[in-house]
């Protein structure tokens, strides 16, 4: 059985998809930096690169399938300002690019990290190759 | 006890550091899968991948990534860091179940901060496997303290 996925087909080019929210907590930040071996630089805030890590997750619960990601080709990020634990951080992306190949399509995401103020906290530009639907 | 962090002012330009080595198992995919809720099947599926090109799960990237930003931290002496200004980054290729990384990273510039006690360096790194393969590579800016009154 075929699992349902998004494929390049059923992105729409300035699409903006909003994610549910997470709370951060000490356990996320034990888990992570138990994980990795990267440490928060300021106590009471969380490794720099953790909610970089976990907007790709909450991009799993938006109510579509997951995209057909066949490779994450690269980013850019910018921290704009720290994220502490107990934030509430929700992921917004949008489709800044979509560029069909032979074999599936290159697919550029703006994505920003929102927390529970309404500020961008972290920001950068996701370059995903997506599969095709299979014909 | 003296402070043993290096300043903006100790960091020299060119400098090149290689960090300890680690091995990716199949336990840091199924907790990064946890914790980041990314079950793509590339990370989650053995039965799938069997199949796929890579013949097995592979690391999620971003797990790559956090990886070599603990392994940096271990391969010398820590900077007075204030915090990650940007990264740009490119996945070059697979790390999979049983791959041992490592990360090279060599000082590339130095420049003034937003402010005056602090300095952004930027530092370019690769990830390489057991094989020499580079599997991730890119530049991230990193903001520094400069010494008191340096």
């Amino acid at each position: 059985m075929a699992t349902p996925q998004f494929y390049f087909e059923d992105v729409v080019l300035h699409g903006v998809v909003e994610t549910p929210a997470l709370t951060l907590t000490e356990t996320h930040v034990a888990l992570y930096s138990g994980l990795s071996h990267d440490s928060a630089v300021e106590p009471g805030t969380v490794p720099e690169l953790l909610p970089l890590c976990l907007t790709t997750g909450l991009g799993w619960r938006v109510p579509q399938p997951p995209l057909a990601v066949l490779a994450f080709m690269g980013f850019e990020w910018e921290v704009l300002q720290p994220v502490r634990v107990g934030d509430t951080i929700h992921s917004r992306s949008r489709t800044a690019v979509k560029r069909s190949l032979r074999e599936g399509g290159v697919i550029v995401e703006d994505r920003q990290v929102i927390n529970q103020r309404g500020e961008v906290v972290h920001r950068g530009r996701f370059t995903f190759l997506v599969a095709k639907r299979p014909a | 006890m003296a402070d043993a962090r290096r300043y903006f002012d100790d960091i020299q330009m060119g400098e090149a550091f290689e960090s300890p080595a680690r091995t990716v198992t199949e336990a840091d995919i199924v907790i990064f899968a946890g914790l980041s809720g990314d079950y793509n099947i590339l990370h989650t599926d053995a039965e799938f991948m069997k199949s796929s090109s890579f013949g097995e799960r592979i690391a999620h990237g971003l797990l790559g990534l956090a990886i070599q930003s603990g392994l940096l931290a271990r391969a010398g002496t820590p900077f007075a860091t204030l915090g990650l200004g940007v990264l740009r980054w490119k996945f070059k290729g697979p790390i999979r179940i049983g791959d041992t990384i490592r990360v090279r990273a060599k000082v590339t510039a130095k420049k003034d901060g937003p402010e005056p006690d602090r300095g952004v360096i930027t530092l370019e790194r690769q990830v390489l496997n057991q094989r020499d393969e580079v599997v991730q590579e890119g530049d991230t800016d990193v903001v520094v303290e400069r010494r008191a009154g340096g």
